[in-house]
């Protein structure tokens, strides 16, 4: 009896002139967006490449009197996500590198500056279709399952018979998704043929599993929405009403419900931008650096007032003996100081973030939409566990920068009483070519999965419940 | 009719709707083996209500219906095995094929194993056009589409035939190969229970006659009884006159 309403529902589907304009959509768009997302990406690794070549020849060739002079700043990039190609996520709005310096790191400009107008009228790519046209298309499929066969009348023709209504209604859903889902999988593979026809890594790594994830919680995610449909259609007894119906429901959960969270969140919980903190973090380290250069030249001053002519000069005079373990203790004390306060800095502008995004998370999970795009940004490479691990590299690259560069010579500035300023160097010798290489560990799949806990909760509510709601609507509804 | 032989049985059956209205009131009726029964009422008599209760689409207020011995309220999954039923605009699927139409709910009346010439020695059986057999629906005519429904229920083979108004807006011809249909069905040992308007063909076709009035069976008349009767006369008189609940 299952397979005869599925069969009935994919032909009655499959003839209906919806099916073809569907169809089509899919053919056309879903590849369509992974060949432009492609093309983008191949460009960005080109830059990618061209700008880590040109920032390892330039370390290379650093010399210490560039790091004595403070000149020296080393780029690390980001390498572009190569699942960028179904969804963009924060691929455009991430630093494409960080800058580090003694002083510490800040960000370099984020690639939306080589992009065209679709900046602005928002991009299309695979994640932007599922979401905004085939969740659509999915729920308007639905619409009419069931209050448009109570009113042609076939709903009250097939209960006539000795057919349970929970078969009847897991029929429909069985064979409505399945006439969504065949079209939406050609789709997805012809536009995976296509990606690997442009040389795309499909099989290198996790990648395979990672697009793997993406088609099932992409097709998961259609069923969600059809299933939703067709909840909204048994609360209603004309097709007519459910469309609206459907348009409003679809409305709230694509448009409304995740950008409410997030400025809700943004307003409860406002954060400060990178810039921002990039910026608190050079006045603290001038400060400091102001403040250190006066206590070394008062200590100096306090050592060698009085003393013999050249004394400063003399390794073994007294003076210079009792200068240096103070001088270093000076030093090491505003290092430590500098590096709590600066680490404080990142630290509470880490819980901002986090406690605004905790909040826009929650939030945006009432939507099975944002559920979707926040898990599938991670599946990608390009979501906010990709900003976690991006920030987490530089952090960690900045100290081991700091260890095998930036503390190979020790400035000592120092600011006298009488308004004069003097400063002295030791260095000692630095091998560029051993200096350690920018990576970014990315977050394996079970990580992915286990950070996404909150969001596959959602999208699994998101898909049982609107089931279980249409099979209580069902059961009872009235087929008159 | 003994109560022991009645395929269709509705046992002191009333519904009274949400809105407090009383569509069906104690309403007794039998129909046998071999036996037309047409349910003459106007619009709001609780024809409709009869035979919705008969399909399980609504539970009753109080009192049983039975098809096959099987109360509906009970096991409404198990009674309708034994029921076809034919509505006055027979809904079928436009996008399919008369065939595919007949091949769909004969499944769900549980044939799965006919073949193609079952479902065109049904269809030939009601008259439909040969031409039409692999023709998708949505341009049949109400004649053809009635013509198809009953095919539906000629392939379900089931002992108890419900229609609602199954004759509305028919042609004469249709109408009359509706009858024809009809009668072959009853040679063959079904129980048919048909609301109607038409009293004349109620009259000509009907083994037994019941009028309807708010909700109440206001008159039952066999055949023989019938037969020196004007129909049309004594409808009008109780559409007219405060009905009676008629004597079993």
């Amino acid at each position: 009896m299952w397979r005869t309403i599925v069969k009935k529902e994919l032909l009655e589907t499959i003839f209906s002139y919806r099916f073809p304009l569907f169809a089509v959509i899919c053919l056309l768009l879903v590849p369509l967006s992974m060949a432009v997302n492609q093309a983008a990406y191949a460009k960005r690794v080109r830059d990618y490449s061209d700008q880590v070549r040109l920032t390892d020849e330039a370390a290379a060739a650093i010399k210490i009197q560039d790091i004595m002079a403070g000149t020296v700043a080393i780029r690390g990039f980001r390498r572009p996500a190569p699942l960028s190609v179904f969804t963009q996520g924060f691929e455009s709005t991430l630093p494409r590198y960080y800058e580090f310096t003694q002083d510490g790191f800040k960000p370099g400009e984020s690639a939306t500056d080589d992009e065209t107008i679709l900046s602005v009228q928002g991009k299309v790519d695979f994640v932007f279709l599922v979401q905004m046209v085939i969740s659509l298309i999915a729920m308007l499929f639905a619409s009419d399952m069931v209050s448009g066969e109570k009113e042609s009348g076939t709903l009250r023709a097939m209960l006539a018979n000795s057919l349970p209504r929970d078969t009847l209604l897991s029929g429909k859903i069985g064979g409505g998704f399945l006439a969504l889902w065949v079209p939406f999988l050609l789709a997805f593979l012809f536009g995976a043929v296509v990606l690997m026809f442009g040389a795309f890594p499909l099989a290198g790594g996790d990648t395979a599993v990672r697009v793997l994830i993406v088609l099932l919680a992409t097709s998961l995610f259609i069923l969600t929405y059809f299933t939703i449909g067709i909840a909204v259609s048994t609360s209603t007894s004309k097709a007519r009403t459910s469309l609206v119906a459907i348009l409003i429901v679809w409305a709230a959960f694509q448009l409304i419900v995740p950008r409410l969270g997030d400025m809700i969140a943004r307003l409860a919980h406002p954060v400060r931008t990178e810039t921002q903190v990039s910026l608190q973090k050079s006045l603290l380290v001038r400060s400091l650096d102001t403040e250190t250069a006066k206590e070394l030249g008062r200590q100096y001053d306090l050592i060698f007032k009085g003393a013999p002519e050249g004394a400063a000069n003399d390794e073994n005079s007294p003076e210079q003996k009792k200068w240096d373990p103070i001088r270093d203790d000076i030093q090491n004390r505003a290092r430590e100081t500098k590096s709590q306060q600066l680490s404080a800095i990142d630290e509470t502008y880490l819980q901002e973030r986090r406690r605004q995004l905790d909040l826009a998370v929650n939030l945006s999970l009432v939507s099975p939409s944002a559920a979707f795009a926040r898990f599938i940004a991670d599946v990608c490479g390009t979501g906010e566990l990709e900003r976690a691990k991006y920030v987490e590299a530089v952090r960690s690259h900045q100290k081991a920068l700091d260890n095998e560069l930036f503390s190979k010579v020790k400035r000592t500035l120092m600011m006298h009483e009488g308004g004069g300023t003097s400063m002295s160097f030791s260095a000692q010798p630095v091998d560029a070519s051993k200096l350690p290489r920018f990576t970014i560990t990315p977050a394996t799949v079970a990580e992915t999965l286990k950070a996404n806990a909150r969001s596959l909760i959602s999208l699994f509510v998101w898909l049982i419940a609107p089931f279980a709601f249409a099979y209580a609507k069902f059961i009872k509804y009235d087929v008159r | 009719m003994a109560e022991h032989q009645a395929i269709l049985k509705a046992d002191g059956l009333s519904k009274r709707y949400e809105d407090g209205v009383l569509a069906l009131d104690r309403l007794n009726l039998d129909v046998g083996p071999g036996e037309i029964y047409c349910l003459l009422g106007a619009n709001g008599a609780g024809k409709t209500t009869t035979i919705n209760l008969f399909l399980g689409f609504i539970p009753p207020t109080s009192g049983s219906c039975f098809i096959n011995g099987i109360d509906v309220s009970k096991d409404p999954l198990e009674a309708k095995k034994y029921v076809s039923f034919v509505s006055e605009n027979v809904m079928l699927y436009g996008n399919f094929t008369a065939r595919q139409n007949l091949d769909f709910f004969a499944r769900l009346g549980g044939k799965t194993a006919l073949t193609k010439d079952d479902y065109y020695r049904a269809m030939r059986r009601v008259s439909l056009q040969e031409k039409a057999f692999d023709q998708r629906v949505k341009n049949f005519s109400k004649g053809m589409r009635q013509k198809l429904g009953i095919a539906i229920a000629i392939v379900k083979d089931a002992p108890a035939v419900l229609l609602d108004e199954p004759t509305s807006g028919l042609d004469p011809k249709a109408a009359a190969e509706f009858l024809e249909i009809m009668t072959e069905l009853r040679s063959e040992g079904k129980a048919v229970l048909m609301s109607t308007h038409d009293i004349f063909r109620a009259k000509e076709i009907g083994d037994r006659v019941g009028i309807m009035r708010e909700g109440r069976l206001v008159m039952e008349r066999t055949r023989d009884e019938l037969h020196n009767e004007d129909l049309n006369r004594l409808y009008i008189d109780y559409m007219e006159s405060a009905g009676q609940p008629a004597s079993a």
